[in-house]
């Protein structure tokens, strides 16, 4: 008997901890009956490739909530891979439009873009600063040169090679798509797979058993802003090529939708931790969402509602579930 | 993270370390009123003070919330509700100045109130309640404004348009409204027995629950006094420009928390405090104002303000790792 009421206890646990994603499958499947093109293999593809900064943004967030631990407060978190990935769009804009090369542009902007990690990374590590303070501030600092650098002004694309990751196909899907899984599979393998992504998320997981264990939890922790830094970097890129060019204001947007992903990714996952998986399906059903309701003709005055409401009941549900195990 | 220091902070370097922002705080004022001797004028200063008024009275909300151990990052939606609900009470209801102003409080309360039953009755940390709060209450701004167009009400009540643009004996009565919210925080948070136990629970909360301190009612009333605080931040700029804008709020969100940390890493332990508050939200009004006379160009005047709250706020970090490691 008590078995049996155990074993009810874990099924009920289990549905309560998979209701965040049955009730996105359920939103989406419901936008699907309201617009027949919505879920077609051409509209998929359209969400795929809209959702692409935000994927590669999260990718980068992941990761220092993985070496940080994912308290939202004290534990790991950067804010400022926005800021970075449009720092980046930036200086490649104002390059290229002032007509010099590509490579040159690319250089300048992952210079620039490490140097913003490698300041968030000693201000973390040395200086022991509350990651979301330090990155919170490093976001407005970085937006603010950005402004300076931009002159906020609109820079339509000139480079045909980034502009490519938009238009140009490979084996029927579009070229960034591709480019952006290959990123996904090589982080799922640093994140997941690696020594170096073990002791990661050993870090995260409890900073004072890694550190007893021989683990360099400040190491670690300085390489994590570092990769989110890079990986801001590179979502600079697919700004780029999604907007045809640099507009000013991006980064807000980006900013949110990247947390939000990263927070329902960690809903999603069997153990309510932060995983890479999570967050990329997090950050794709972002897109299916906000791209959704626009086709079913939601006023958008509606969509920060729903979107609010989506994280309340998430979070909500997850910790319902932990409180019924 | 914080360290108690058993031996107290009486010794030379720990008085050199603790006034080691103050001093930065000096130069600051100092280089300013070389590059603009109009700094320094009297009449300056008091544009400061007044132009610091609304952030103040929203980080002193914040300073509370950072107190239980949270973060709130709905206050601009308490400002935005105040603001709205003073303003539709007299335009739409023809209310008088002083039911408009319970009217304000009111509606800055409902954003407490959800927030409370967020994190104390769905246990959602207090960082994504919040950021729920925003995002809802954001959406309900541009639902009732159909897109985020500004309320205006040019034929307010004088006695509304005081709170904002009146004076006691030449002090503006914004300047004197947010003195009077920063003695009652300081003797409530800092002096009273109540404040005590807000921080007992902000640094130990298991501990405080075994001590017996009811840690839900703490919470609710924290989250509804910081939300009615914030609504008076929205009085204030509603009979300031006679009018409500929606999301105008969220422009102090950041600087309400870059001021409780500036002010927290200046507390001998580290914990947030109101005088602490006070000093980093001058020093923010300060700089903001200073680069204003510097006449300088909208966007490098941007990116300046951004590197100097990193630079104030890695410094005042600094100082607290100092003197705990004198502590230790």
């Amino acid at each position: 008997m008590q078995a049996n009421a155990r074993h009810q206890k874990h099924a009920l646990a289990t549905f309560v901890g998979l209701l965040p994603l049955i009730i996105f499958l359920a939103l989406l499947l419901y936008v699907g009956l309201n617009a027949p093109n919505f879920l077609t293999f051409m509209n998929l593809k359209l969400v795929l490739a809209q959702s692409l900064p935000v994927v590669l943004a999260v990718i980068g967030l992941s990761a220092v909530v993985m070496a940080g631990g994912d308290d939202v407060v004290s534990g790991g978190i950067d804010l400022s891979i926005p800021a970075t990935a449009v720092l980046c769009a930036g200086i490649v804009a104002v390059i290229t439009t002032a007509g010099l090369s590509l490579v040159l542009a690319a250089g300048a902007a992952l210079v620039a873009c490490m140097l913003v990690g490698g300041i968030n990374a000693l201000l973390v590590t040395l200086l022991r600063m509350t990651p979301l303070l330090t990155t919170l501030a490093m976001f407005v600092a970085v937006v603010g040169i950005n402004n300076v650098i931009t002159s906020r002004r609109r820079l339509d694309l000139t480079s045909d090679a980034i502009a490519s990751l938009r238009q140009d196909f490979a084996f029927g899907l579009p070229l960034g798509i591709i480019i952006v899984g290959i990123l996904v599979l090589i982080s799922y393998h640093l994140l997941h797979r690696t020594k170096w992504g073990l002791n990661l998320q050993a870090a995260g997981g409890s900073r004072d058993a890694a550190e007893i264990s021989g683990i360099r939890v400040n190491t670690l922790v300085a390489q994590s802003y570092l990769l989110a830094a890079f990986m801001g970097f590179v979502t600079g890129f697919f700004i780029l090529a999604r907007g045809n060019g640099y507009s000013p204001g991006t980064e807000d947007n980006l900013m949110l939708e990247m947390v939000l992903a990263n927070f329902l990714g960690a809903a999603f996952s069997p153990r309510r931790v932060v995983t890479m998986w999570g967050a990329v399906l997090g950050a794709v059903l972002v897109a299916a969402i906000s791209i959704g309701l626009k086709t079913i003709g939601v006023n958008v005055f509606w969509t920060d509602l729903i979107k609010g409401a989506l994280i309340v009941t998430v979070v909500a549900l997850s910790a319902i579930s932990e409180r019924v195990r | 993270m914080e360290h108690v220091s058993a031996k107290g902070n009486f010794n030379l370097r720990g008085i050199v370390v603790r006034f080691g922002f103050l001093i930065v705080f000096a130069l600051f004022f100092a280089f300013f009123a070389t590059w603009n001797p109009v700094f320094i004028s009297g009449n300056n200063l008091l544009n400061i003070v007044e132009g610091s008024a609304i952030l103040m009275i929203i980080a002193l909300g914040m300073t509370l919330i950072v107190a239980t151990g949270g973060i709130d990052l709905s206050v601009g939606i308490a400002l935005d509700f105040g603001a709205a609900f003073a303003v539709v009470a007299m335009k739409t209801y023809d209310m008088g100045w002083g039911s408009a102003v319970c009217a304000g409080l009111i509606g800055g309360s409902l954003v407490g109130l959800f927030n409370a039953a967020l994190v104390v009755g769905l246990r959602i940390s207090p960082f994504l309640a919040t950021l729920g709060t925003f995002f809802i209450g954001s959406s309900v701004q541009r639902i009732f404004t159909n897109g985020g167009g500004p309320i205006s009400h040019r034929r307010m009540p004088d006695g509304f348009r005081n709170i904002a643009q009146g004076d006691v004996f030449g002090i503006p009565s914004e300047v004197i409204l947010a003195a009077v919210l920063v003695v009652i925080y300081y003797l409530v948070l800092e002096r009273s027995v109540w404040g005590r136990r807000v921080h007992a629970m902000g640094m130990q909360r298991s501990a405080s629950i075994v001590a017996g301190i009811r840690v839900n009612r703490i919470l609710i009333a924290c989250f509804v006094f910081a939300s009615i605080t914030c609504a008076v931040g929205g009085l204030i700029s509603a009979a300031n420009i006679r009018m409500f804008t929606p999301l105008s709020g969220f422009s102090y969100l950041l600087d309400a928390i870059a001021a409780v940390f500036i002010g927290a890493a200046l507390h001998p332990r580290g914990r947030p405090n109101v005088l602490g508050t006070v000093a980093g939200v001058l020093f923010l009004g300060m700089v903001t104002n200073g680069l204003n006379l510097m006449g300088l160009n909208f966007n490098t005047k941007d990116a300046l303000s951004g590197i100097i709250l990193v630079s104030a706020l890695a410094l005042a970090v600094a100082q607290r790792n100092m003197r705990n490691a004198d502590g230790d």
